[in-house]
């Protein structure tokens, strides 16, 4: 038709279209017009002008308008909220209480409090901005290590997307059309497993070099007990939403809505103005439109995929190399570590998983499991140079610790992320459990 | 970020024209994400204490989702917050960049002006056959008509981000009218502080939206 190919190939139209979104993508046009355009001259090459755009015109409002999309602007409200209800202090306080005495305990509390933070706020860098306002100080006087100090704020930001509530899991539900209950409860032990493996390697670095990572000691039971009501807000949200997937009392969207309500409860306790309250809706709206617009724009392309046929000449192709199943998944994780370096983890997981997936399925792995390997997979991008995004966060904020040592800080983390993703490989179950409880 | 140093030309006035509509709708949005929770909120209290849910409730829900999935887009757009990878953008300085702009402005002009003809189509269908959802029978129309409506400012505000590239295109020299200025790691980074922290530690004075 308009290309001269004729319909009679549409796996040849198939890869052309390919190229041509990488190419307009690369070229920095933004991914969702690259994505629908590409995706609408595609369907027109196979179905003819008429009919391509008269399903392309449909697609915006009828893949945004399910229900299993609300809980999206819940989580990124309960996120843009968090920040008002501002319990960062009292989560520093608190983790140091409990865990200051361990070596490195002022480090090992950062870890802990960030990854409470983080998972409410779902907010990688947002939150590594905040902890180093609140615990990088702290640590300092205490005569931490300026580059572990860097590092443990940068990396424990990196926990959020895991633990739920998690927007970045509830779009990789939608895409492949699973659970969006079951991946985020699946997410909940591997964003603990990750907070430990962090604990971990902060614990053998300080009784390498206590000088370092001293442990600060002297809190009673009576002040860790006291420390917990200014946090039980944090733990209420998690637990809303893992108590009403799991038991089935509410569906995500509203657990959603009750853990913004319980914030948005707590912000407007601690008197946030009414214009914060205006910029933190505003803002929850942009994010929920940008996502959306990602989400309809790659639909579209999808739409054009799925008539090429290519996924399933991709999906029979990785199925007969002679290569262990093992060995390919980890050459896809590596290429998505390549990938996440330069683009965004949303858009990035979008414009893939079409392709891989089905591959990925075929082989035999499981969904869920899939998920939240390659969301955390997204997430070790933040702290990789050369954009390592949260690495620039923390040196934005305290200009007075080098970038080199924020990222020379940040390299146990990353070994510590290889580590969890290993474990996640070797031990599946770490992912599957939870879900596979609440389905029997 | 628009930058308005040359704050007197036309195409200056016509974007802060556009600006209190893209707002306004944006804020129609928020106020609906807002609504949204309240619903939830109420569904689960009502279900739970007193075993009687909204009638509805999913239906309104998914009719809803077109205000939140769509308003916001030209007030996104202008903020240049819809994602791009900015690997090779970031790179180029002077007119290439310009050319790659305007470009990227045509691609997203012409895809979208399709959209909004055809989700015209879309909604006038649903229009005059009646259209409801299956459940409660509420009308499908209003919600299938924003999808036209954000569209059309959105592509408004292309068209103006359009111009401002092409002027740019021309004559490089020229203040930055208009436009979306891509930023580097460390100026995104700081972006994000200002989010997080309210604005305590941006020190070049810029102004947000």
């Amino acid at each position: 038709m308009i290309l001269g190919i004729g319909f009679e190939d549409p796996f040849l139209v198939g890869l052309i279209a390919l190229a041509a979104l990488m190419g307009l993508i690369l070229v920095g046009v933004r991914v969702v017009f690259a994505a629908a355009t590409v995706g609408l001259f595609g369907l027109i090459e196979l179905l003819g002008w008429g009919p391509a755009a008269g399903v392309v015109g449909t697609i915006p409002h009828s893949k945004s308008s399910t229900y299993a999309l609300s809980v999206l602007p819940m989580f990124i409200f309960i996120g843009f909220l968090a920040f008002h209800a501002g319990m960062t202090q009292q989560l520093f306080d608190a983790a140091r209480k409990w865990v200051g005495w361990v070596p490195g305990g002022l480090a090992v509390a950062t870890i802990f409090a960030t990854a409470g933070f983080a998972a409410v706020s779902g907010a990688s860098t947002a939150t590594a901005a905040v902890f180093s306002r609140v615990a990088i100080p702290e640590m300092l006087k205490y005569g931490y290590d300026r580059k572990m100090a860097a590092g443990v704020v940068a990396a424990g930001g990196t926990l959020a997307t895991l633990i739920p509530p998690s927007a970045i899991i509830v779009i990789y539900a939608i895409i492949v059309e699973e659970s969006v209950g079951a991946l985020l409860l699946a997410g909940f032990l591997p964003g603990i497993v990750s907070a430990l493996i962090y604990a971990g390697i902060i614990i053998v670095w300080a009784m390498i070099k206590p000088e370092h990572a001293p442990a600060v000691t002297g809190y009673t039971w009576g002040d860790r007990i006291k420390s917990l009501p200014g946090v039980s807000p944090i733990f209420a949200v998690v637990a809303i939403i893992i108590s009403a997937i799991y038991a089935g009392w509410a569906t995500p969207t509203e657990a959603g809505a009750l853990g913004a309500a319980v914030v948005f409860g707590i912000a407007l306790l601690r008197g946030t103005s009414f214009s914060a309250i205006r910029g933190s809706l505003m803002e929850s709206a942009k994010l929920t439109v940008m996502i959306f617009s990602l989400i309809w724009g790659v639909l579209i392309f999808v739409r054009f995929l799925g008539f090429s046929g290519l996924p399933e000449a991709f999906t029979t192709w990785i199925v007969s190399l002679d290569v262990p199943p093992m060995v390919i998944m980890i050459c896809i994780l590596l290429a998505y570590a390549v990938l996440g370096m330069f683009m965004d983890a949303i858009g990035m997981l979008l414009l893939t998983l079409p392709v891989v997936y089905p591959a990925v399925t075929a082989l035999g792995f499981d969904s869920i499991w899939f998920g939240i390997i390659v969301v955390k997979m997204a997430e070790v991008c933040l702290i990789t140079p050369p954009i390592g995004l949260n690495c620039f966060v923390v040196n934005g904020v305290r200009p007075d610790i080098a970038l080199t040592d924020v990222f020379r800080g940040i390299a146990l983390f990353f070994v510590a992320d290889v580590i969890t993703i290993a474990v996640l490989l070797a031990f599946p179950e770490i992912v599957t459990w939870l879900p596979d409880l609440m389905r029997n | 970020m628009s930058d308005s140093t040359d704050s007197n030309g036309a195409l200056a006035g016509a974007s802060r024209a556009l600006e209190p509509l893209e707002n306004a709708a944006n804020m129609v949005a928020a106020v609906a994400i807002l609504l949204l929770m309240v619903l939830g909120v109420a569904q689960i209290i009502l279900r739970t204490a007193f075993n009687t849910p909204i009638t509805g409730y999913i239906d309104l829900v998914e009719l809803s989702m077109a205000s939140m999935a769509f308003l916001g887009a030209a007030y996104c757009q202008r903020l240049g917050a819809h994602i791009r990878m900015e690997l090779l953008v970031g790179r180029v300085r002077g007119r290439n960049l310009w050319a790659m702009e305007v470009f990227g402005t045509l691609v997203a002009m012409f895809i979208i002006g399709v959209l909004i003809w055809y989700s015209a189509g879309h909604f006038w269908r649903s229009y005059t056959l009646g259209d409801t959802t299956i459940d409660a029978e509420f009308p499908v129309w209003p919600s299938k008509l924003i999808v036209p409506i954000a569209f059309t400012i959105w592509w408004l505000r292309l068209a103006l981000q359009l111009f401002g590239y092409l002027r740019l295109f021309l004559d490089p020299s020229k203040a930055k009218v208009a436009v979306v200025t891509v930023k580097d790691v460390a100026e995104q980074a700081q972006d994000e502080i200002h989010e997080a922290t309210g604005g305590v530690s941006t020190d070049d004075g810029e102004s947000r939206t």
